[in-house]
């Protein structure tokens, strides 16, 4: 009895050594193979769920994914870990990173002349030739088949009381609305730009409330009457949930806000066929994120607090299928 | 550096709601008032726990667990409720979105160091002193006012001066929420990428925590009877009970 029992213990500890080992060798061929991939985002959940939707592809051939950068912040702060080499791989809003190149207040006239164009593949064309002529070290990727821009959004009882329906309706009314913003829109030319310029609103609003973009904290304010407009993500599911108006950009401020993964050129030098290789992998995906699905995940996660990791895992697992 | 200076040194960062004098004034009236709220609720709790050695285990596990909660959680909970209330209680939504959540976690950040260092100040006083005093015919009250309170009082305003400069340090992530205050320049500098912003509100943060710190260890000097002074270098420090 005795003997037996030893035996099926050292049978079993043999079948274990034998099953880590095969498995701590595929792991370490895979880390030299590959260089590390440092995923970063925004602060809000559709960028983190776009960043580790990139993850988790490249982690499933083979990459090793560091998710140190998911949810550094707003564009500022995720562009100075990028340059900084802290992060390697971001998902971009291209219309909207293209005009944080273009319409900053150091642009180069070369590249302030770049328009964005309102077609999201343009766009990423521009952005690449905006990259290259700043030596920026980064190579645009496939976009996503659906956008997600921002827009102001307002209450139906706001909208009803000073007959808002367009964002150029707000100018009159201004000093006695309470606008949510984020305060990165100071420095952002399809926020503050739209705002300021095209649709006559002073700069800073009498009534401003700073907030994180696309957040819950923004989405609250203005549901708990806080604030009156709030500049929101398009795409943000509480939106349709609360039954609050959009107002329209009659003016056309607002560029086309398609996700595209932007990758470091270093990173790309260390990976066997470069750019090519990471395209094939997450552009099939980008094709597969449109606007419908972009909310239905946003759903999930804003809304039903799933964890973005797993609504990737399984968005990524019906693509396989 | 040089942009911190050149923040420092533009006139126009000294005028106006987003001027230096303005965020200072918001930065100092929250944390004061969160301070002096806490000391309220605290002060009473210590002296009823420390006079009477009742529900110390009570206040021990409470100040405990205040201290393990991050206000930025705090905060962020109270807000869907802070807002939500606005309506019941007939208070403006805009105070529910700016102010209150983050006062409340101001409070909760507050009210620990300064329980914990009333009752212990109250508690090592001499059991002999306050046995004496009863047998002197003193009433309750006039122990704890006359002879535990003096002699607690230099520990007591060594909780303060803990609470106050952890007050001011935690009270910059109210910018989340759309706060005033110092906290603006490191949130808005991080968004804007603007490090002279930046650095310019970590060093204001910096130098106000540390120069209330300075005034608070003169008065606790200051407060400390004379008589006392020299006996009470066996007491627990400000540093011992942080």
């Amino acid at each position: 009895m005795r003997s037996t029992r030893r035996l099926a213990l050292g049978a079993s500890i043999l079948a274990s050594l034998a099953i880590a080992g095969t498995a701590g060798g595929g792991a370490i061929v895979t880390a030299q193979d590959q260089p590390t991939v440092v995923v970063g985002s925004d602060a809000f959940y559709e960028s983190v769920l776009a960043a580790e939707i990139y993850a988790q592809a490249l982690e499933a051939e083979g990459y090793p994914v560091d998710r140190a950068g998911l949810a550094i912040g707003a564009r500022p702060a995720r562009l100075a870990a990028f340059e900084s080499g802290q992060i390697n791989l971001m998902p971009e809003y291209i219309g909207f990173g293209l005009e944080f190149f273009t319409r900053g207040t150091d642009a180069s006239e070369e590249i302030a002349a770049i328009e964005t164009s309102g077609n999201a593949e343009a766009d990423a064309q521009s952005l690449q030739s905006v990259f290259d002529a700043l030596d920026y070290n980064a190579t645009v990727l496939g976009v996503s088949a659906g956008q997600d821009t921002n827009a102001a959004v307002v209450r139906p009882d706001t909208a009803e009381e000073f007959g808002l329906s367009a964002m150029s309706d707000l100018a009159a009314v201004q000093d006695e609305l309470r606008f949510g913003l984020p305060p990165e829109c100071e420095a952002n030319a399809p926020c503050r730009g739209a705002l300021e310029d095209a649709y006559g609103i002073t700069w800073p609003p009498a009534q401003l409330s700073a907030l994180p973009a696309c957040g819950a904290e923004i989405a609250g304010a203005l549901e708990g009457n806080a604030i009156d407009v709030a500049w929101l993500c398009s795409t943000q599911p509480i939106i349709a949930q609360n039954g609050w108006i959009v107002l329209a950009d009659d003016l056309e401020t607002q560029p086309p806000g398609n996700l595209a993964p932007v990758i470091s050129n270093e990173l790309l030098d260390q990976i066997d066929g470069g750019a090519d290789s990471v395209a094939a992998i997450l552009d099939p995906i980008s094709a597969q994120l449109t606007t419908d699905v972009l909310t239905e995940l946003g759903v999930r996660i804003a809304v039903d607090q799933e964890d973005p990791e797993d609504v990737a895992a399984e968005f990524l697992a019906g693509l396989s299928e | 550096m040089e942009q911190m200076i050149a923040f420092l040194t533009d006139p126009a960062n000294w005028q106006d709601q987003a001027g230096i004098p303005n965020r200072l004034i918001e930065h100092l009236t929250i944390s004061l008032l969160a301070v002096a709220c806490a000391s309220a609720i605290a002060l009473a709790l210590g002296f009823y726990i420390g006079h009477t050695g009742k529900l110390q285990l009570l206040g021990i596990n409470l100040a405990n667990i205040g201290r393990a909660v991050p206000s930025y959680a705090v905060m962020v909970m109270l807000l869907p409720v802070m807002l939500g209330l606005a309506p019941v209680l007939g208070y403006d939504p805009q105070i529910g979105l700016r102010f209150l959540p983050i006062f409340l976690a101001m409070l909760f950040l507050a009210v620990p160091p300064i329980l914990v260092a009333t009752y212990a100040g109250i508690q090592q006083v001499d059991r002999d002193l306050t046995e004496s005093s009863r047998g002197m015919g003193m009433t309750e009250r006039q122990i704890l006012t006359r002879v535990e309170l003096p002699l607690a009082s230099a520990v007591i305003v060594g909780g303060f001066r803990v609470a106050l400069l952890q007050v001011i340090a935690t009270a910059t992530i109210g910018a989340f929420l759309a706060g005033g205050g110092l906290g603006r320049y490191i949130v808005d500098g991080i968004a804007l990428r603007d490090n002279g912003m930046l650095y310019a509100g970590v060093l204001l943060v910096a130098g106000l925590a540390i120069g209330t710190d300075v005034l608070l260890s003169w008065l606790q000097r200051r407060l400390t009877p004379r008589g006392v002074r020299l006996a009470t270098e066996s007491s627990p420090t400000t540093a011992e009970l942080a």
